[in-house]
């Protein structure tokens, strides 16, 4: 049987493979994505819209797939599988740049001084041993003097020197010390912070002090006895609470329904009722009342415009 | 006593709104004699001006009450209505369901309204609402909350709760001594 006349039959339905293109596609394959920048034909455009834009598209998909299959193959269980390159578009970050860290009390003293900041090898070479050997860490250098065996006690050394817990000693010190500065950092960068507002330096003291006088008041109150069986300092004030203020008992009555209804008014619009639409808050439901009235009359309730009837 | 401040009014206002609507305003802007709110002992009263005026000359631990209670402040500072606003409520109500006699002596024992019991009540009554209910004759037993609109509770089974049970006359006997 002779098939070569139905697959050109078939073929001859089927649309070509090859496109071309005046300007070739920006195909950037790693993300599937080809860029068309040809311009529009105009006329073709306006007489036949959908059928140019289909055309058009379809051309364009070609183009991609070509360009896939153009790719390297290997083969798997799943089916061919093509090997995807780099890609070449950069796309923008999803989110904005970080801010700026600022800056601590040493990059400000070094950026004045202009040192450069050098980066610091872990490694270092230790001459006895004739290898690298860590910094800090486990079998640290910084711990070398702790795990001597032998080591030279000073001269005017008291008795009960212990040269392993002077050593120990310095290094935690030295540790404490930069936590210290950098909770200083932390807390010097906060206030750098919340004093770019308009506070000058005499009224950011003043509402330091004011919030310590209220951390020292509540901290006076907060003990098992609410502060009545502790221990008191000399010229220690009196813990005064805030004075309440009334208004007078015998004020013009007046005036006090104008604030009760001022406070009744600012009520109703705090909570607009989800059921209430518009002006529902009477018990009489207007739109139900009207069909209501004109189902008792006997009429048709809606005249061939769909307008409800009067009388 | 003293009168309130802004928070109570707010707490105050907005539970009496629960039930009476806007008819509050009339509460407030009455046309006969002039009344006002007064806080003692954390209770409320809603006052006339000449009463509280002749009451400010007692003494505060002697003075046990004045007006009408309202309601009184919880410790936590929320506001509750009392029995004794029956008489404000059952005047100004916006919505109010009526029980049938068989149902009084139910709800007077401090049971929740079923649907059995249930007379007549406001149409388009909203779920949750406050209601004020009243007996056949139009006598205010007391008030509670609906548990179901009024067109939900066509539906209903007869023996589920119309309106939640909040206060009702018979606390005059049973909280004699508590509620005053």
């Amino acid at each position: 049987m002779d098939v070569s006349d139905l697959l050109r039959a078939g073929a001859s339905k089927q649309k070509s493979i090859q496109v071309e293109k005046g300007i070739p596609l920006d195909i950037d394959i790693a993300y599937l994505t080809a860029t068309d920048p040809n311009p529009m034909d105009e006329e073709e455009y306006k007489n036949e819209r959908e059928e140019y834009l289909h055309s058009m598209a379809r051309e364009n998909a070609q183009l991609l797939i070509n360009h896939l299959f153009s790719l390297p193959v290997t083969s798997s269980p799943d089916g061919p599988i093509a090997q995807l390159p780099p890609p070449t578009t950069s796309l923008p970050r999803a989110k904005p740049l970080p801010k700026p860290k600022p800056p601590t009390r040493w990059e400000k003293f070094a950026a004045a001084k202009g040192i450069q900041k050098k980066r610091r090898e872990n490694k270092v070479w230790d001459e006895e041993k004739q290898v690298f050997r860590d910094r800090w860490g486990r079998g640290g250098k910084n711990k070398e003097l702790e795990e001597q065996w032998l080591v030279e006690v000073p001269q005017n050394a008291p008795m009960d020197y212990d040269p392993v817990k002077e050593a120990r000693d310095a290094k935690t010190k030295r540790i404490a010390k930069n936590e210290g500065q950098r909770l200083k950092n932390i807390q010097r960068a906060a206030r750098a912070k919340s004093s770019t507002s308009q506070l000058n330096p005499g009224q950011e003291r003043e509402k330091l002090k004011v919030q310590l006088d209220r951390d020292l008041a509540q901290t006076r109150v907060s003990t098992a006895s609410m502060g009545k069986f502790d221990k008191k300092f000399e010229g220690e004030a009196k813990l005064r609470g805030v004075k309440r203020q009334f208004d007078p008992n015998e004020k013009s009555v007046e005036a006090e329904k104008a604030t009760s209804l001022a406070i009744m008014s600012k009520l109703d619009t705090g909570r607009p009722s989800k059921r209430s639409k518009g002006d529902n808050d009477d018990v009489l439901n207007v739109r139900k009342a009207i069909r209501h009235e004109s189902r008792k009359g006997g009429q048709p309730r809606r005249d061939s415009q769909g307008r409800v009837k009067r009388k | 006593m003293r009168p309130l401040t802004e928070e109570e009014s707010k707490a105050v206002f907005s539970k009496l709104a629960n039930y009476v609507g806007k008819n509050l305003v009339h509460l407030i802007d009455r046309s006969d004699t002039p009344h006002c709110f007064r806080l003692h002992r954390d209770r409320v009263y809603y006052v006339s001006e000449s009463l509280m005026r002749l009451a400010v000359s007692v003494a505060r631990p002697n003075l046990v009450s004045l007006g009408t209670c309202l309601g009184k402040f919880s410790k936590s500072g929320k506001f509750r209505l009392h029995i004794t606003a029956l008489d404000v409520l059952g005047q100004y109500a916006k919505h109010k369901v009526w029980i049938k006699p068989n149902g009084e002596m139910p709800f007077l024992y401090g049971n929740h309204v079923v649907k059995a019991h249930l007379g007549r009540i406001t149409e388009d009554t909203p779920e949750h609402q406050g209601v004020v209910v009243y007996s056949m004759n139009d006598t205010p037993l007391g008030f509670g909350v609906t548990a179901r609109s009024t067109l939900d509770t066509r539906k209903l089974d007869p023996t589920a709760i119309v309106v939640f049970h909040q206060a009702d006359v018979g606390e005059y006997l049973r909280d004699e001594d508590t509620l005053f």
